[in-house]
């Protein structure tokens, strides 16, 4: 039997530190670049892109597959408002407006990503 | 392999899977909308075993969970999420736990903040994406609150394990 202490000790604290440090470096990486204003909505299925869409045009459309997601471009936000898949992450993830932000349906493999205008993955200053 | 050893090991499997199950019950993706957010109840499960029974058992129940539970739930990516998620938290936890620095808690989150980690790997390589990584960041906030949980469960359950030991006439050896 490994002993393993059953008490927190100082090092869990640098661990939960290392952790969060993580998340805030990643979170910044990801989107501090990515604040401009989103020209287009790219939805893809199995990695390929459907459609094409700018966010500034009201549409709605239905996407097909394992499952049916339905999204809706409105005010500039993308989002999806109804789903057949189990769990609907989708839907409970909401509208979305800001560039590099993305809403994905694991079930039906379907990825809705905001592309800004200049379609770089990551600047660093 | 003793019988004991083999019949703790499929308890455990057992325990994981209920656990996996009644999972599904607690609604916490409704207060925190992302794809792969849950407790990771199992991981109390897959730490304990590691504890108890050494690193190969505890792979082994986590194999067993992983086809058993993708079986029950009829979902084949499902399988492949949870184990690329819980392969990695498993290493991860096997390494961390021979340090002598660390205690469940930290060992506990080091193994939930992997298996988001695993997670997200999986689901890019089934999207073919690598933007997916976005939602990486509340996750691993969300498995260091959910690893510091399951942590604390882990510790009442080998708190509990060793007083077990103690009280019996054999000295619980496996």
């Amino acid at each position: 039997m490994r002993t393993l202490a059953t008490k927190p000790r100082g090092w869990d604290a640098a661990v939960a530190a290392a952790i969060l440090l993580l998340a805030g470096a990643l979170a910044l990486l990801l989107f501090l670049p990515r604040a401009s204003a989103p020209v287009s909505v790219q939805i893809y299925q199995n990695g390929a892109l459907l459609y094409e869409l700018p966010l500034n045009v009201d549409t709605e459309l239905v996407i097909g597959g394992d499952y049916e997601n339905t999204v809706t471009i409105h005010d500039g936000t993308v989002a999806v408002t109804h789903a057949t898949c189990p769990g609907e992450d989708c839907v409970h993830t909401g509208p979305q407006s800001r560039a590099g932000r993305s809403i994905v349906c694991l079930p039906n493999r379907i990825e809705i990503r905001l592309v800004g205008e200049a379609d770089v993955d990551i600047v660093v200053h | 392999m003793t019988v004991k050893k083999l019949t703790l090991t499929a308890i455990l499997t057992a325990l994981a899977l209920a656990l996996g199950l009644l999972e599904r019950f607690l609604p916490i993706s409704l207060l925190i909308p992302l794809p792969g957010v849950k407790l990771g109840l199992s991981n109390i499960v897959t730490l304990s075993a590691l504890c108890v029974l050494g690193t190969p058992y505890a792979a082994a129940i986590l194999l067993l969970r992983a086809v058993l539970g993708s079986v029950f739930s009829g979902s084949v990516t499902s399988l492949l999420y949870s184990l690329a998620g819980g392969a990695l938290a498993l290493t991860a936890m096997a390494i961390a736990s021979r340090s002598k620095r660390l205690s469940v808690y930290g060992v506990s989150m080091i193994g939930a903040a992997m298996h988001s980690i695993g997670q997200i790997l999986a689901a890019m390589a089934v999207i073919g994406s690598v933007s997916i990584v976005s939602y990486l960041p509340l996750l691993l906030v969300i498995s260091a609150v959910t690893g510091a949980l399951t942590g604390a469960a882990t510790g009442g359950v080998l708190v509990g394990w060793d007083a077990y030991r103690k009280r019996m006439p054999s000295g619980g050896s496996l």
